[in-house]
């Protein structure tokens, strides 16, 4: 609990009031009538999605301890095979939703690649989950073959490093170019402001598939990189909403927003792992392979309960970057023209509902965005 | 179940005259234009029967024997120009070539299958690609020229380019590449059958009907597979093998120093030192089990050890023994020829998984003759890589018939 208080603190003022402000301002009605239509419909896909999950897992969980006949892997590889499995049965049950919200994006103009493109590439991250979850069942039941019920304590530090070389790793697997001059030496002066090292900057090539502008950071220690996609660099937001974007992207950097998002990730394994292992040992614990699609149901309930946890402290993270991108740049219009971008440009509804808001949503709304800036600048010009 | 009524026959010694060996695509060249001609010719009547068929119920015999010894014609000339035979055929396809074909008389035919000939063969068409070529590597700008090229040519030019220099050299075709020779050429035999609607058996791929003889070798495989595929694993498949392929990549660049240093103390010592051959057949195990899997030759997930046993198919290797210095020395271009055959295999490994993959979701068991031709190029595929991996001395046999070797 001591580390979580820790990790909650930002470095945004706590008695920091947000004004009430009118997001809608300079926003076409029509545009907020179809952002609103469009995120209420992916909402539902949403709902529908995880619960046809929890039925298929369920349903696993109860009869898939069958397919132990298909393997002849022994205990691990067996083990392997169950969680690939349930994993493929997921994938199965997610595919209608994922192409309704396809067809809905493509219908908005969203997104621009096709069916089939879409379904390799889905085919392809599944496999990429099943890498993923294979290197999890070997660190489990490798461990529970060692320390049988307790494997989940000794299992935290062992996923937390993988976390760790993941977040270390990734920025070199991105295919990233060079962002223009004018970007990377803004770069350059608002790493000094933020008194950090300076951070590379690179442009993601996503235009031939969507017309959503984004941003990350992403890297720890040597391979930090700020990577923008060109959908941002389109025309349709101006050099002044540019530095904001570059600035919040710097100020998860400088705020070691990563560093302790993989804390985060270790506290709230302990809970989830120490239920996944309460929950197996009905089945002779993840040491045997039966146990295994039970684990996956565990995993995933798990995961939706703690979502809203977890969505909370990424909200936080959002907030200080966007505060500290007000900090660098001391420039409340841009940011504000640019939180209305994302209505307009990515149809983000400014004002979600209560209970999609805390299961959904990562970034704070661009209500909530606009409300700061504008306490920032009250805050500062009195205004 | 009966014979396939298109049936092909070996009488040939192996022998070879070098002089027309060495001549072989010229003294081709009055049979290829009088194959021309009868294949225009046999098309058209093809289409009459297969009108004619599809009213009565079984072909005319005066169109069955023509078509009949045009199949038999074809299957004569293609023997001489793939070195599977060595005497200048005749012009009439008239049996008593040393590789004939047995034809039975006309028989009845279901009318849908003749209704649907060209597109129920469309299986088969691709499986005739490779033995005769013509698959993805012909057009293929493929980086990795050499193996696309290889499957371009199928396992018939490939081997027949082969047994090309061979023949020249000893004067004799080697029985395994006369045999895999004969393999091909029964199977497209079947295939020209059925499209000229003489048969509405449909060709049979499994290397066992192939009358070949087989040679013992130390290296074999063990099929304790009973056909059954669980259908959820068979979609799955390839992202299922993933984590194999990652373990195999590792695995192999061990095996790959392992193997240099086998091939060391193999020149010095005249036998391999039984730690490293036993790893090497651990890894050789390994690999054989996950490209099964991967290839749908088995069902279930294999382990990740290459324990003997282990696995339904299951390759036999043999223990650590003498092994002359002088084959150990020039091992990996001895085995060039050998990898080129095995490209051409693993076009038709691939292409029984494809067409299995279907089967298997559909009926929830493999085709045994598909089952069975995977088998087979896997043996060779294994026999190819213990060889290279000096687990044994013993050249690679390509010749479909599965031998065992003694426990």
């Amino acid at each position: 609990m001591v580390a979580a208080w820790f990790l909650w603190q930002t470095s945004v003022p706590a008695d920091l009031v947000l004004p009430k402000v009118d997001p809608t301002v300079g926003v076409d009605r029509r545009v907020l009538d179809e952002a609103e239509d469009y995120e209420r419909f992916l909402r539902w896909t949403f709902v529908g999605s995880q619960l046809a999950a929890l039925v298929v897992l369920v349903l696993y969980a109860w009869r898939g301890a069958r397919l132990t006949r298909e393997s002849a892997a022994g205990r691990i590889g067996t083990g392997m095979l169950l969680g690939m499995l349930g994993l493929a049965l997921v994938w199965l049950s997610q595919l209608p939703f994922e192409l309704l919200k396809l067809w809905w994006q493509r219908r908005h103009d969203l997104w621009r690649s096709g069916y089939l493109e879409w379904f390799f590439e889905s085919w392809l991250s599944l496999g990429a989950e099943f890498l993923f979850v294979c290197v999890f069942l070997v660190t489990t039941m490798a461990l529970a073959a060692v320390l049988r019920q307790t494997w989940w304590l000794a299992a935290v530090p062992v996923f937390v490093g993988l976390a760790l070389l993941f977040a270390f790793v990734y920025p070199y697997l991105v295919d990233g170019r060079p962002a223009p001059e004018n970007l990377r030496r803004d770069a350059v002066v608002f790493a000094h402001r933020q008194h950090m090292k300076p951070v590379k900057v690179e442009v993601e090539d996503w235009s031939d598939f969507t017309t959503i502008p984004n941003a990350y950071a992403t890297g720890v220690g040597p391979s930090r990189r700020i990577f923008l996609w060109d959908t941002l660099l389109d025309g349709r937001f101006d050099e002044r909403e540019l530095r904001v974007v570059l600035a919040h992207e710097l100020g998860h950097h400088s705020r070691n927003h990563i560093w302790k998002s993989v804390a985060w990730y270790a506290l709230l394994l302990l809970p989830l792992l120490g239920g996944v292992a309460w929950l197996t040992s009905r089945r002779g614990g993840i040491y045997t392979p039966r146990a295994v699609p039970l684990a996956l149901l565990a995993v995933l309930a798990g995961g939706l309960l703690l979502q809203p946890v977890d969505n909370a402290f990424s909200r936080r993270h959002e907030a200080e970057a966007d505060w500290v991108a007000l900090e660098t740049t001391r420039d409340p219009d841009a940011a504000r023209r640019l939180f209305r971008g994302f209505t307009r440009d990515a149809l983000e509804d400014p004002t979600p509902p209560g209970w999609a808001y805390a299961a959904l949503a990562t970034h704070p709304s661009v209500q909530e965005r606009i409300e700061l800036a504008t306490a920032w600048e009250r805050r500062h010009r009195g205004g | 179940m009966t014979d396939h009524p298109v049936r092909l026959t070996v009488n040939d010694e192996l022998r070879r005259s070098r002089l027309t060996v060495l001549f072989r695509l010229i003294l081709l060249i009055p049979h290829a234009l009088w194959w021309w001609g009868w294949s225009i010719l046999a098309v058209l009547l093809a289409i009459v029967n297969w009108i004619v068929t599809l009213i009565r119920g079984r072909p005319p015999a005066g169109l069955y024997t023509f078509l009949a010894s045009y199949v038999r014609y074809t299957t004569h000339l293609y023997a001489y120009a793939y070195l599977a035979a060595n005497p200048w055929p005749m012009f009439t396809g008239r049996p008593g070539y040393p590789v004939d074909l047995e034809i039975d008389d006309p028989a009845p035919q279901r009318r849908w299958t003749v209704a649907l000939r060209l597109l129920v063969a469309v299986p088969a068409l691709l499986l005739a690609a490779a033995f005769a070529g013509g698959g993805p590597g012909a057009w293929s700008e493929s980086d990795h020229r050499e193996a696309a090229l290889t499957w371009a040519g199928g396992t018939l030019l490939t081997v027949a380019f082969l047994g090309w220099f061979v023949s020249l050299a000893l004067g004799r075709m080697p029985r395994g590449f006369r045999d895999l020779q004969a393999y091909g050429l029964r199977y497209l035999a079947q295939l020209a059958a059925y499209l000229l609607v003489l048969t509405d058996r449909y060709p049979n791929v499994d290397p066992a009907a192939t009358p070949a003889t087989g040679v013992p070798h130390p290296v074999g495989l063990a099929i304790e597979d009973d056909l059954r595929r669980s259908r959820l694993t068979v979609f799955f498949r390839f992202l299922l093998t993933l984590p194999h392929l990652v373990w195999l990549v590792l695995w192999w660049v061990a095996a790959v120093l392992a193997a240099i240093a086998m091939w060391f103390a193999a020149l010095v010592i005249g036998r391999p030192p039984a730690p490293l051959h036993r790893f090497l057949s651990a890894f050789l195990r390994y690999a054989t089990h996950v490209y099964a899997y991967l290839m749908l030759t088995a069902n279930p997930f294999p382990g990740f050890t290459g324990r003997a046993g282990s696995y339904p198919i299951d390759p036999r290797l043999p223990p650590p023994g003498r092994q002359r210095r002088l084959v150990t020395a020039f091992r990996f271009f001895l085995a060039i020829p050998a990898f080129a055959v095995s490209g051409a295999l693993g076009g038709l490994l691939f292409v029984c998984a494809l067409l299995g993959w279907f089967a298997s979701l559909a009926l929830g068991r493999m085709p045994r003759s598909l089952r069975e031709a995977q088998a087979y190029a896997l043996r060779y595929s294994t026999q190819v890589s213990a060889y290279l991996l000096i687990l044994t001395e013993r050249y690679p046999h390509s010749g479909p018939i599965r031998v065992e070797p003694a426990s």
